[in-house]
Parts: structure tokens; C-alpha cells; sequence
């Protein structure tokens, strides 16, 4: 009975060897950052799992303490980036939102400028063609 | 006494079995789907339950020792730790997605999807 | 028909109404600042991949060949030398053949008193490296707190400023889980750093777990409530009360080693938690110190105060 056991944890081995490698890849490949994130978090999962089996099938006890340390670590890791990525986003979007509401004080300051101009009428524009062909006529 | 420990040990090993499935059940899910959100729950439950029945399956053929209330001990920090991981990388999703409207039907007010 | 549409993910038997594919874009309207984020993203990813540039494109497609191949040939060559090491407890390895290994092996459990020979080893018979680096975490956080320290004061008048603002804050989910979890982490990082001698272990992994929990807190409560109980006076005085003591034990042991005279440590009995000589106090020095330099790493680098 031993020899079966020991034959079927070296296949199970095997399986999550292969299993961890395709995670690897979609980790690289995966489009967003949360995909990423998840990936991280199963490699963790599955070398634990690796971890408990080989401390069963050689018999030394104090492997399993490594597994505690590997859920912990993991855990803390998606805890810290999750944190950490929305605030960046966060910071992004409301740079972008105060430069636009700038541009739209400025854009309706700009119009009350001009709509005032307007009302002063041909004085303003007379005014400033005078200055400005002294203006050309001493760059000559 | 060599049958009781042989069908303990064949116990074992098929609850370990049953464990591994679920890691397989789980990176089909996470190649399939097209949305982050439907990965991360076939990733967030695959995870929790594979190595949940795992580690117990091995419990199972430790018989009782020191190592299997170790075993037992890395069980609950797992119960507990999984889930919230699920938890706070959907909350990041639903932060930082522009399309959530396309991918979900969302019945909340706009205002509190964007606090 | 039913059982496809489950598979695909489409249809749920409990909740009737998961359907994926409609597009329910009336609910939420675009803003502009959401759209300008994406002109960015587009503009930033146009400039690096950029299809006219054939060079560009040629060294893109060489270089992820490259590190495919480096990759494939590397995880090769490790397995080829994991194959051929020396089976656990041949005689004849290099590792057993000389003097000093051989001290170490047949006389190291009764000089030391300790069942881990390695532990035995790095803090009794070489206990002055692990002095060195111990110094070396102190002095590389004393480095960083000078570059990136801001007085405590000044830090509060601008609490608002740059990301910190804009972090979730009291997410009462991890927050509970917090409560329950921090306990357990600390109890066993301490019982770690107890069993330095007994078995795999010791003060620097027992140290980074201490530290591990300490983040946790800290990212689950806020830095407010870390600072109830470890500010800055706690954390310097931790810091040169673990670094003294190690640096008195030692010395108290090579003096008298040195000169001869016997220093009256008792050696205990192997396997028991108190024994193993100078080996117990040096190990609670040595995690007091790793678990005070990784909080100490992270508050600077997130705040720029402890």
C-alpha cells in the first residue's frame, strides 16, 4: 500500500507542476492588473499544496511550517497592492478632473471677456488697430 | 490493524484526489472567461475549496500527530484569508473598470459605484 | 441547452438573471475625465509599440524569443545539477570531508547543546558574522530613515497630500478578518523564533513574520491607531536594546573563551526549549531587530514617518 501511495503523490506532483507553469504564462499574458494580481495568488496556493505533500510523503514535520509562512506572505501581497494601485488610479483621475475644471473656469471667463468687448463696441477696435500700426510701422 | 490502515490511507487519497480536481476545475475557469470578474470567483473559490479538501485528505493519512494539527492550523488561516483576497481584488476591479456598465448590470445609483 | 449555457458561464439556475452579454451603457454615462484617461493610455502605448518603426518591431519579436529559450534552458540546467547532487548523508562528499565539518558534525551537539547543527553553527561557533550582519540591518535602516524621514509635525500639517488621499480607507471586511488573523500571525512568528534550536527556524525567519503581522495591522487600522503603541520612541528603543544585548552576550562568551576560563552558561538538555547555551537569548535579540527593520522599511517608504 505504501509504494501506491507513494506512486500517486508523485503523480499528483506532477500535475501541480504543470498547473503552476500555466499560471505563470497567464500572468505574463493577462491584460489588466487584476489578472495578475490573481495569478500571484495561485502560484502561492499551489506550491503550498506542493509544500504539504512532499513534508507527508518524506515524513519530516517542520516543512508545514513553511506553509504557514507562504499563506501569509501571499495574503499580505494582494492586501498591500490592491491598496497601493487604487490610490495611484485614484491620484490620476483627479489630476485630470482639476485640469479640466481649470480649462472650463478659464473657458467661461474667456467668454465673459469677450461678450463684454463686444458691448464696448467700435471704440475697442478702433483703439487697437491705432496701436497696432504704430506698432508695425516702427518694427519697419 | 493492516486493513484499518489501508483503508484509511485509501480515504486519504481520495479526498486528495477530489482536491486536485478542483485545482483543475479552476485554471479551466481562469482560461475561458472573458470578464476579470468571472476569473477572479473561479479563482477565489477553486482556491479556497482545492486546498481546503486537499490538506485534509493528507490529514487523513498522517493519522494523529503533531503535523496534523499543523496541517489543521494552516487550514483555518486559509478559511479565512482566501475570501478576503477575492474580496479586495474585486473592489479594486469595480474602481479602476471604465466598461463596467457593458460587462455588468449594475442596480445602484451612479454616485455610489464612484465613491 | 441548459447545462451549455451554464458552462458558458450565461445562465445560473439560482439566480435567474445573469445574463453577460447585454450592454446596459445608459446607466452610466462617460465622463470626460475617464476618457481622457484612456486618450493617455492610448497615446502612451502608440509611442512604445510603434508599427512603422521596423527595427522596433524586429528587436520586440527577438527579445521575447530570446527569454523564451533562456527561460526553457535555464530550468534545464537546474534540473540536470539537482539530479546529479550527492545523496543526503553520502560520506565521501565535499561538504564531509574536511576538518572543520567534521568538528562541526560529530562534536557540534554536545559543545552546542542545539539539535539544528545549523543554528548551533551561525550563532555559537561563528556567532561574530551574525554580529556583522546584524549591524548591517541596523545601519541600513538608519540610511533610509535619514533620506526619507519627515518630521512628525510637518506630516501631520500635510496629511493630505499626494496618493495617501486617495486610498481606501476602513474596509470593514478586512478589518474583522484583521482582528482575528494579527493574533495568530504574532503567536506563531514568537514560537518561530523560540525553536531557533530545535528545528528549522530562528530568529531572522521568526523576525519577518513578526514584521509580516505588524504590516497587516497596519494596513487594516490605518497608521493612527499603529501609533498607539509603536511610534518612534518604541521602535528606537527596541532597536538599540536588541543590538546591545547581543553585543554584550557575545562578548561576555568570547572573553572568557578566549582567556580560558569557563563560562558558566548552562547547556541544558538537547531538546528541550531552554537550553542551547548562548543560543535562546541571542535568537529573541536577533527577531526583535529583522522584525522592527521590515515595519520600519515599509512606514518610511509609504508615509515617510514611523
Amino acid at each position: 500500500m505504501m509504494q501506491v501511495m507513494d506512486s500517486i503523490l508523485t503523480v499528483i506532483l506532477i500535475i501541480l507542476a504543470l498547473l503552476t507553469l500555466v499560471c505563470m504564462i497567464k500572468a505574463v499574458i493577462g491584460p489588466r492588473v487584476g489578472d495578475r494580481i490573481v495569478c500571484v495568488n495561485m502560484m502561492g496556493t499551489m506550491v503550498m499544496t506542493i509544500i504539504a505533500i512532499l513534508a507527508i510523503k518524506m515524513k519530516e514535520g517542520y516543512l508545514v511550517d513553511i506553509c504557514i509562512i507562504y499563506a501569509m506572505i501571499s495574503f499580505l501581497a494582494v492586501v498591500v497592492l490592491c491598496k497601493v494601485y487604487m490610490g495611484v488610479y485614484a491620484a490620476r483621475r483627479e489630476r485630470i478632473r482639476s485640469k479640466q475644471r481649470k480649462e472650463d473656469v478659464e473657458a467661461s471667463a474667456n467668454e465673459s471677456a469677450e461678450s463684454t468687448m463686444s458691448v464696448d463696441g467700435k471704440q475697442g477696435d478702433e483703439s487697437k488697430n491705432g496701436t497696432m500700426e504704430c506698432s508695425e510701422k516702427e518694427a519697419k | 490493524m493492516e486493513m484499518w490502515t489501508n483503508i484509511r490511507i485509501g480515504l486519504g487519497l481520495l479526498v486528495l484526489i477530489i482536491g486536485i480536481l478542483f485545482f483543475l476545475l479552476e485554471i479551466i475557469g481562469i482560461i475561458k472567461y472573458k470578464f476579470l470578474l468571472n476569473r477572479m470567483h473561479a479563482a477565489g473559490m477553486g482556491d479556497t475549496m482545492g486546498i481546503c479538501l486537499s490538506l485534509f485528505g493528507l490529514m487523513i493519512i498522517n493519522g494523529l500527530d503533531f503535523t496534523t494539527a499543523k496541517l489543521f492550523m494552516v487550514i483555518l488561516f486559509l478559511w479565512f484569508a482566501s475570501p478576503t483576497a477575492s474580496h479586495l481584488i474585486s473592489r479594486l476591479e469595480a474602481a479602476t473598470d471604465e466598461e463596467l456598465g457593458r460587462h455588468v448590470r449594475i442596480d445602484i445609483e451612479k454616485e455610489e459605484l464612484e465613491k | 441547452m441548459g447545462f451549455k449555457q451554464w458552462f458558458d458561464g450565461e445562465n445560473d439556475m439560482l439566480l435567474e438573471n445573469l445574463h453577460m452579454n447585454r450592454a446596459f451603457e445608459d446607466h452610466i454615462k462617460k465622463e470626460p475625465s475617464v476618457q481622457e484617461l484612456k486618450i493617455e493610455d492610448t497615446i502612451l502605448m502608440r509611442e512604445v509599440y510603434d508599427d512603422s518603426n521596423k527595427a522596433l518591431k524586429a528587436f520586440n519579436w527577438i527579445y521575447r524569443v530570446i527569454a523564451v529559450l533562456f527561460c526553457i534552458g535555464l530550468a534545464l540546467v537546474l534540473v540536470y545539477t539537482v539530479s546529479n547532487l550527492p545523496e543526503v548523508g553520502n560520506p565521501d562528499t565535499p561538504a564531509n570531508s574536511s576538518v572543520v565539518s567534521k568538528r562541526y558534525i560529530e562534536n557540534g551537539l554536545e559543545e552546542t547543546g542545539a539539535t539544528n547543527i545549523v543554528a548551533g553553527m551561525i550563532l555559537t561557533y561563528r556567532a561574530f558574522d551574525t554580529f556583522g550582519e546584524t549591524n548591517v540591518l541596523f545601519i541600513s535602516t538608519c540610511c533610509v530613515m535619514i533620506l526619507l524621514m519627515i518630521d512628525e509635525k510637518i506630516l501631520h500639517k500635510y496629511k493630505n497630500i499626494g496618493e495617501g488621499k486617495y486610498e481606501p480607507k476602513d474596509d470593514s471586511i478586512l478589518q474583522v478578518v484583521a482582528k482575528i488573523l494579527v493574533p495568530v500571525i504574532f503567536i506563531f512568528g514568537i514560537y518561530i523564533v523560540l525553536n531557533g534550536q530545535l528545528s528549522p527556524g530562528g530568529g531572522f525567519s521568526g523576525g519577518a513574520i513578526l514584521g509580516a503581522g505588524m504590516i497587516l495591522y497596519a494596513n487594516a487600522f490605518g497608521f493612527q491607531n499603529t501609533q498607539r503603541f509603536f511610534d518612534e520612541k518604541v521602535y528606537k528603543t527596541a532597536k538599540i536594546t536588541a543590538l546591545c544585548m547581543y553585543g554584550l552576550i557575545g562578548s561576555y562568551f568570547y572573553i572568557m573563551g578566549a582567556n580560558g576560563i569557563d563560562n558558566h552558561i548552562p547547556l541544558g538538555t538537547p531538546g528541550a526549549i531552554l537550553s542551547g547555551g548562548i543560543i535562546l537569548p541571542i535568537d529573541i535579540a536577533v527577531g526583535l531587530e529583522v522584525a522592527c527593520t521590515m515595519y520600519a522599511f515599509y512606514a518610511l517608504f509609504r508615509r515617510g514617518g514611523l
